[in-house]
């Protein structure tokens, strides 16, 4: 008889593996309700979160402070989703509550930087009158407005209404591009909004599936589609379809892709945490199932440090190591580390969104609970 | 048949100070094993013919003996045949809790003036946007208002002649202080920060102040308007304060001035600054890019770089020693030795907080308080590295309205009027540390 543990190779010790988060450093309070969304400012200071009482806040994410906040969702809706705009030029927050996007500049930066950010935000608004004007072109799928003074002098710079609840946004690494999704919208759920033009489109001309997340390639132009059950990667030049990945769980909830361009984690409704090497195969490399209950949210760190993370409705966050090799023959190495507990469950909710510091092996967290964590 | 009882096995130990006015004779003692730190010290008060009994600390490879000397040696797989040598310190007795001032924000920094014959005051800075100044009793005797955010920091200047500020509004603001009349008033707003002031350096044998900011830069600058500083560049002037905001007359008509140099090297937010004890010419700086760094302030030039493993949130320097401490946000406080030619490697680390550390100050030759997020002050002896910290103080909560005791610790002083320290409790509380037991020597 021969002990299948001893074929296996030994995984490296994850004493071995440091940096990695081990406990709560910060706690954030102040959010009546759930926690939906967070999102670290690319300058690595500032954390956004946003929530069931229809606020936007900002925290001094060491110390927990919280430093700014709006109210954005109207009769108690939900602000689904915050991303800040990447760039260190403009101070840009975009955030999604019902079928509106708010594109906010919080008051929390220099006079240089708010008023590139301004200029960043109101450029576009002569655009936006052509494209009016011409009878030849379809009606787009959101349309962008201008606030009110009173929602001006609070820090909103644009309102782009949408046809269908938001629930997520992904930007572009330039800045220029958002894409946002619409899981309701058919044909209409991605949408992809222009900056420069406040000129909004829809990639897609027909439905394949109920859409539950797209990302942007690190660095090719490439967009990821997520439906409840594939993967698709369509090049968004050629516009033609690249390949279909096949994770095989029944219900996608969330992915992600690694910064070097050739992997990819997605997480799953049904538990399910796969890894995909996308120069192997369409199906995963590695399938993983440590969590009690649904994945909500799988991040990869971009910073440089080879971690990635699952948060599940259990309330746990599980911290892997997860080294991808420059050698084409060589698999990505992948150790379980750490699994992070803190965050209570709420009505079978638990930990809804996650988000690596840019830098450091910092993770933010937030939870069904009412509160957002740091973890470090 | 009779036995004698074993007799007490002895070992020769060698009793050192760095303390010439409690030294014994050089030569080693025979002592029995079994001896602990109480033993030890009724030896050393016998040798000095002390009047009243003293207590003292015992130090071995770089620890408090904590046991008996027998268990000392079996750990260090000792012979009795070995000589050991201990050192001695007069045994610091724990900070006892004075008083506690209640702000209504989060308290971010505090400072104590400690003027020849006057009584002290304790200048701190809240997230209210307001610096205040208190007499010992609790008193506010006077109050900054000026910042259009949080103040992250705050320092008297030299001789007690004002106070700096700066915070979140990412201004210095330079005030003149008469605590007799209560007046502070606005002498000038410090422009140059492109985000969070987070530190201040104040150095008392010139007229130069230091700024660590998340913008990543070190700002210095001149406490002297009589040696106008540049102006500050436009695009970083405010906007114009709407109609709205609600403005005071005074704070329309205050000079503005730029830096006497931005120092740029840090590649993340800098987080603590520091004057060198005995060079007024060099600077420290530390940041969350896991360095701290060395500044020649005549060339405004970057001389040296050293790599921790952690974002550094906090620094203070050990003169006496020439050491720097640094408090990590991963919990660690790293002692390293700044000179040229000196290891890379870490002099020590000393373990004991659960969260970030937040703030660092000497106290004596050998001491050192630290702020921690983990709701802790804690006193360290770096002479004990192993020991882990002498004492901890923990919040006293009075049962306030949402206060547990656990809240964040943002500041700390180790001053003549004891540790200072300042949270998210929105308290200053003060502990006592009695004066010449570990040479806490008042400093201004
Ligand atoms: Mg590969």
């Amino acid at each position: 008889n021969i002990d299948p543990e001893s074929l296996l190779p030994k995984l490296p010790s994850p004493q071995d593996l440091r940096p990695f988060p081990t406990t709560t450093a910060t706690v954030y309070r102040g959010h009546v309700g759930r926690v939906r969304t967070l999102s670290c400012d690319p300058s690595g200071i500032w954390l956004a979160t946003g929530g069931d009482d229809g606020t936007v806040r900002v925290w001094e994410i060491l110390t927990g402070r919280e430093v700014w906040k709006i109210q954005v969702g109207e009769d108690g809706e939900a602000v689904n989703v915050v991303k800040w705009r990447p760039g260190k030029e403009a101070a840009v927050l975009a955030a999604a509550t019902g079928d509106d996007v708010f594109l906010i500049h919080p008051p929390i930066f220099d006079p240089e930087t708010e008023s590139a950010t301004k200029d960043l935000l109101s450029a576009g608004w002569g655009y936006a009158e052509i494209v009016k004007k011409d009878p030849l072109k379809k009606e787009p799928p959101a349309k962008w407005t201008k606030p009110t003074s009173t929602q001006q002098d609070s820090g909103i710079a644009v309102i782009i209404t949408t046809k269908h609840t938001v629930k997520h946004i992904s930007w572009h690494r330039r800045g220029d591009y958002f894409a946002t999704v619409s899981p309701e919208g058919q044909n209409r759920a991605v949408a992809i909004h222009q900056l420069s033009k406040h000129n909004s489109q829809s990639p897609f001309r027909k439905s394949r599936g109920i859409i539950q997340r797209v990302e942007f390639h690190p660095f090719r132009p490439h967009l990821f589609v997520a439906t409840q059950r594939y993967i698709r990667v369509y090049d968004l030049a050629k516009q033609e379809l690249l390949k279909t990945l096949q994770p095989g769980s029944r219900w996608i909830s969330s992915f992600d892709i690694h910064p070097g361009g050739d992997n990819l984690i997605v997480g799953a409704y049904d538990k399910r945490l796969l890894w995909h090497d996308m120069d192997l195969s369409t199906k995963p490399y590695k399938t993983m199932r440590y969590h009690q209950k649904a994945i909500r949210g799988v991040k990869y760190h971009q910073g440089g440090l080879p971690l990635f993370c699952s948060a599940s409705d259990d309330g746990q966050i599980q911290i892997f190591h997860g080294r991808v090799y420059g050698d084409l023959m060589e698999n990505a190495l992948i150790v379980p580390l750490k699994v992070l507990r803190g965050h209570k469950v709420e009505k079978s909710l638990g930990v809804l969104d996650v988000e690596w510091h840019s830098r450091e092996c910092w993770l933010f967290s937030a939870g069904a609970d009412g509160t957002a964590r740091l973890w470090n | 048949m009779d036995t004698d009882p074993a007799p007490t096995p002895k070992v020769q130990v060698q009793f050192v100070t760095r303390h010439a006015d409690i030294a014994v004779p050089p030569a080693p003692i025979l002592v029995p094993t079994n001896l602990k730190r109480y033993g030890l010290s009724q030896i050393i008060n016998h040798l000095l013919d002390t009047p009243t009994p003293v207590p003292f600390d015992f130090l071995a490879a770089g620890a408090f003996l904590r046991s008996s000397l027998d268990e000392y040696l079996t750990q260090h797989g000792l012979s009795a045949e070995s000589v050991v040598t201990l050192e001695y310190v007069r045994a610091v007795v724990p900070p006892k809790f004075r008083a506690a001032f209640q702000h209504d924000d989060w308290v971010s920094s505090v400072n104590t003036l400690s003027a020849d014959g006057d009584a002290p005051l304790i200048l701190s800075g809240s997230y209210d946007g307001i610096a205040r100044v208190w007499n010992i009793s609790g008193q506010v005797v006077a109050e900054a208002s000026g910042h259009t955010a949080a103040i992250k920091a705050a320092k008297w200047t030299p001789n007690g002649a004002g106070i700096v500020t700066a915070g979140m509004d990412r201004t210095l603001r330079l005030w003149s202080c008469d605590p007799e009349s209560s007046a502070i008033t606005p002498l000038a707003e410090l422009l140059g920060h492109k985000s969070t002031v987070t530190h201040l350096a104040v150095d008392p044998r010139s007229t130069h102040i230091l700024s660590a900011s998340s913008d990543s830069t070190i700002g210095l600058w001149s406490t002297t308007p009589a040696t106008p500083p540049p102006p500050p560049p436009s695009s970083l002037l405010p906007p114009k304060p709407s109609k709205k905001r609600k403005t005071t007359s005074t704070t329309t008509t205050i000079p503005r001035y730029g830096a006497l140099a931005l120092l740029t090297g840090h590649t993340g937010p800098a987080s603590a600054v520091e004057f060198d004890g005995k060079d007024a010419t060099v600077a420290y700086s530390a940041g969350w890019d896991h360095t701290i760094r060395t500044w020649d302030l005549a060339t405004h030039r970057l001389v040296d770089t050293r790599t921790t493993q952690h974002p550094v949130a906090s620094m203070c320097v050990l003169p006496s020693l020439s050491l720097l401490a640094a408090g990590s946000t991963a919990r660690h406080i790293t002692l390293h030795d700044p000179r040229a030619g000196a290891s890379e490697v870490a002099a020590g680390v000393l373990r004991g907080h659960t969260n970030c550390v937040a703030a660092l100050c000497a106290g004596g030759e050998w001491m050192m308080a630290s702020a921690g997020h983990d709701g802790t002050v804690r006193v360290w002896d770096v002479r004990a590295v192993g020991s882990g910290s002498v004492f901890v103080v923990r919040r006293e909560g009075g049962g306030g309205e949402g206060v547990t005791g656990r809240e964040k610790v943002f500041a700390v002083e180790w001053s003549g009027v004891g540790i200072v320290s300042g949270g998210e409790d929105r308290r200053v509380q003060i502990n006592e540390t009695p004066t010449g037991a570990e040479g806490v020597e008042p400093k201004l």
